[in-house]
């Protein structure tokens, strides 16, 4: 990872004019290097019946895509287009390795599942163990295995089976039918990958460039972030973007953001009622707009406010 | 608020407890190597085990570990503390969605066949429905009452099902009524949120067919997947041969006909654009399975409106009290419109008996519901207009049949935040219009002016309004209230007819007048719960005085 991070081109997938993520690598690489944590929108598939924690993907403000895209380190890419193309039309060899990546992970998954299933049956065992002693105290007691014994999974069954023959004639019915079976070879189970990282074509989005429409609040927003600001939707307090001092996971919004144009008329019953909500939901109410760009200068010279309710 | 409120009542909408086992994940990986002594096999799995195992305990503790800070203060214990939470978000949602192939039930594959209804009529609902009585569009009249059945939107349906299980209870439908030579006939077929929703909570295994669809569902209901082997769901026979090549084999057969899509597949082929055909906006998309997230049972409205029957002018009819009655014979009641002189006060001087009249002399505008309401031609409800009914909830204790729903718990909007503004009166009241009344509760229909509140902040119809930022999702309720119903005046008039009895009853030592008009009260069914209540003491004091 840290020796990719510097060429590193993360995919934004604009689909129906959203801006979304989904590779997870991408997502912690742009929290981390470029302050943008966006919104999480997808379903956890572990623990789907809550709405407090979401998963992929990572739905960007066009802001975010369009200063990724500015400062070289991602792409868009237009993944229905792309997508239906290639599943159209998939080549031999692309299909060959899709295929191959599934089974790659299929069978890893399979692994896992194996160990776990192994764990618990050795976990099982212990629990069974104490009972077994008490009522065959004088057995060879010595000669259970060591309770941290943790072999691969086949060792695992062997010395449970040999445990199992050992207590067979003294204990009751200590057999449970499933370590009875014979090691039948299930069939994998199906994955669904996260991402059409294996089917796509590694192509950076140099063949075909896509940009990024509707940013009308960048300058504030780059300007935001650029001063180490993360930014959220606003619509938890009432503005445009919801403004934090660092990471959300370990700090309180501080800011809730409006962005205007420089000549743009504000109402002043508009700084009333956004200074006062922002005091309500004790943030200070920021606003900021670009001057825009003359004959002679270039744009520039952004300028942010804030308004506090003074409370007289 | 009622969604805040069944969120609080609906066990399965607040946030899962935190797991059992509240160790950290800092304590979990370290457990972890406690009991797994560093032998390879054992690393590998530990390298694999946060993308497949679900047992990891996943809730907001996990990744938001303490209070949140002010702010940076520059300390390594911040720092650890942030990169621990992040390392934990990675793990987290690096996780792949795994389907248990062996397990009965535990896998349910569907089919992308985006084109397969294109050519469906569009009218076709409406079709059904002018016939009448035959195929879905009408409800069958078991029960005595007919039904309204929920559109089929076969056009938009773009996903077969291969398997069901209990996730997929709820959603999908079968088209029915087709030729007998049709592939794929009885099959159910998915919505595109629907889903997307399973392929994201991990229920739905998505396949891009590379066959066409009369091998991969024939029409003679055979499987081609049962002829691969002969037990379906284990390859057993296969696995016994050996492994190695002819592995490879059996599964390059497993993908004769199409190969599984990923997540963002799943969205690239289901995500769309607003209104088209077979997708779902990522707006909608994200309402969604909000809801179904938090328990609601939610289907996709009719892309047509119905006849709403008005539901309120049934409920005009009160049980009126003879005092009413009374009044209402006075030649300035109200509904009469009062004929006012050009000028001159707009109440004459007179006598007056009651605050009614009074009121009614003022009243210069009729209210709004008191008129005949315009009514809504296609023309007024304009297609563009965002405030469309898009969804219908159920709540998830509301006993619910796909196939015969019953009338929604709630109607649904959903609005984007950033695209649209506060809806203009027009578009308020057509999309008022568009969902059938939904009164008070009885009791606080009856309950009087004790029940005024409950009553106006319910109102008479309502939808709500997901309004969708981002991914962040807020829910209002817009609500036709009943001002023009609640006339606070009758309170007024009635203390007035109070003192007057009292008066009247203590003068005359009737108190067989007070007893009358207290069971003309009780009959009014206590529509002043105020008012009543002087009412009572007067009626009280009068016997008190007559005794």
């Amino acid at each position: 990872m840290a020796s990719t991070e510097g060429d590193r081109k993360v995919r934004i997938s604009k689909i129906a004019g959203r801006y979304l993520v989904f590779d997870i690598d991408d997502v912690a690489y742009i929290r981390r290097e470029h302050g943008i944590c966006a919104v999480f929108t997808g379903t956890m598939p572990q623990n789907p019946t809550q709405n407090v924690f979401l998963g992929l993907p990572l739905e960007l403000y066009a802001e975010d895509a369009k200063m990724l895209l500015d400062r070289k380190v991602a792409y868009i890419a237009d993944d229905p287009l792309e997508h239906l193309n290639k599943l159209k039309s998939m080549d031999d060899e692309t299909r060959k390795s899709y295929l191959q990546s599934i089974k790659t992970q299929r069978r890893n998954a399979q692994l896992v599942f194996d160990e776990a299933k192994a764990q618990s049956q050795a976990r099982h065992k212990d629990k069974r163990k104490p009972k077994q002693q008490l009522q065959v105290p004088v057995v060879v007691p010595t000669e259970l295995p060591p309770a941290s014994v943790n072999d691969d999974a086949a060792t695992t069954t062997v010395e449970q089976k040999e445990e199992e023959s050992l207590f067979g004639e003294s204990s009751s019915k200590p057999a449970p039918a499933a370590s009875q079976k014979p090691p039948v070879k299930e069939k994998l189970p199906a994955i669904t990958p996260t991402t059409s990282n294996a089917m796509l074509s590694s192509d950076d989005g140099t063949s075909n460039p896509a940009d990024v429409e509707n940013h009308t609040a960048l300058p504030l927003y780059s300007y935001l972030n650029e001063s180490g600001y993360f930014i959220t939707p606003g619509l938890r307090f009432g503005g445009d973007f919801s403004v934090y001092p660092g990471d959300p996971f370990r700090y309180h919004a501080h800011y809730m953001a409006n962005s205007y144009g420089w000549d743009e008329k504000i109402p002043m019953l508009d700084l009333v009622t956004s200074g006062r909500l922002g005091t309500a939901v004790k943030k200070s109410f920021l606003m900021g707009g670009q001057k825009p760009a003359t004959g002679d200068s270039e744009a520039g010279e952004l300028r942010a406010f804030c308004i506090e309710w003074a409370g007289m | 608020m009622p969604l805040d409120d069944d969120l609080e009542d609906n066990p399965t909408l607040t946030p899962p407890p935190p797991t059992t086992n509240t160790a950290t994940m800092d304590e979990g990986a370290a457990a972890g190597d406690l009991e797994e002594p560093e032998d390879v096999p054992t690393a590998d799995f530990r390298l694999f085990a946060s993308t497949y195992s679900k047992t990891k305990n996943i809730s907001a503790q996990t990744i938001r570990k303490g209070e949140k800070d002010f702010e940076s203060h520059g300390t390594r214990a911040q720092q650890s503390a942030l990169d621990a939470s992040r390392e934990a978000m990675r793990d987290v949602l690096s996780y792949t969605r795994v389907h248990h192939t062996a397990k009965q039930g535990g896998w349910c594959r569907g089919w992308v066949f985006g084109d397969w209804w294109r050519e469906w009529p569009e009218d076709w609902e409406e079709m059904q429905r002018a016939k009448g009585g035959k195929g879905e569009g009408e409800g069958k009249e078991g029960d005595g009452e007919k039904r309204v059945l929920p559109p089929l939107h076969v056009r938009d349906r773009v996903v077969v099902l291969e398997h069901s299980n209990v996730a997929t209870q709820t959603l999908g439908r079968a088209v029915t009524g087709l030729p007998k030579d049709k592939p794929a006939r009885g099959r159910e077929w998915l919505l595109p949120e629907e889903a997307l929703y399973l392929v994201e909570r991990g229920s739905l295994d998505l396949w891009w067919p590379t066959r066409g669809i009369e091998e991969i569902f024939p029409a003679d209901g055979s499987s081609p997947f049962t002829n691969t082997a002969t037990k379906p769901t284990t390859t057993t026979t296969a696995g016994e041969e050996g492994e190695g090549q002819e592995e490879d084999e059996e599964e390059d057969d497993e993908y004769k006909y199409g190969f599984p899509l990923s997540l963002q597949a799943a969205y690239a082929l289901l995500i769309g654009e607003d209104g088209e055909r077979g997708k779902v906006s990522l707006q909608k998309f994200q309402v969604f399975s909000n809801l179904k997230r938090a328990g609601y049972n939610v289907i996709r409205a009719p892309s047509y409106s119905p006849p709403i029957p008005d539901d309120i002018s049934a409920t005009q009819e009160k049980p009126k009290s003879i005092s009413e009655w009374l009044i209402s014979c006075l030649p300035s009641s109200k509904s009469s419109a009062i004929d006012h002189p050009p000028y001159g006060p707009l109440v004459p001087p007179g006598l007056y008996r009651s605050y009614s009249t009074i009121y009614n002399h003022l009243s210069l505008r009729p209210s709004a519901t008191s008129q005949p309401s315009p009514p809504v031609t296609p023309q007024s409800k304009s297609e563009d207009s965002p405030f469309k009914i898009h969804y219908h909830l159920y709540r998830a204790s509301t006993k619910f049949v796909r196939t015969r729903p019953p009338p929604p718990d709630f109607y649904l909007s959903v609005i984007s935040a950033t695209d649209t503004s506060i809806p203009t009166l027009t578009e308020i009241s057509s999309l008022l219009s568009s969902v059938p009344a939904d009164l008070p509760k009885q009791e606080w229909l009856t309950g009087g002016p004790s029940r005024l509140y409950a009553r106006l902040k319910h109102g008479y119809r309502n939808v709500l309004l997901a309004v969708n930022d981002h991914g962040v999702i807020n829910y209002m309720r817009f609500a036709k209230g009943g001002f023009e119903r609640e006339e606070l005046f009758r309170g007024l008039d009635q203390r007035v007819e109070w003192s007057n009895n009292w008066k009247a009853g203590g003068g005359k030592g009737g108190g067989g007048g007070g007893g009358g008009k207290k069971s003309g009260n009780n009959g009014r069914g206590s529509r002043g719960g105020r008012g009543g209540g002087r009412g009572g003491r007067g009626g009280r004091g009068g016997r008190g005085r007559g005794n």
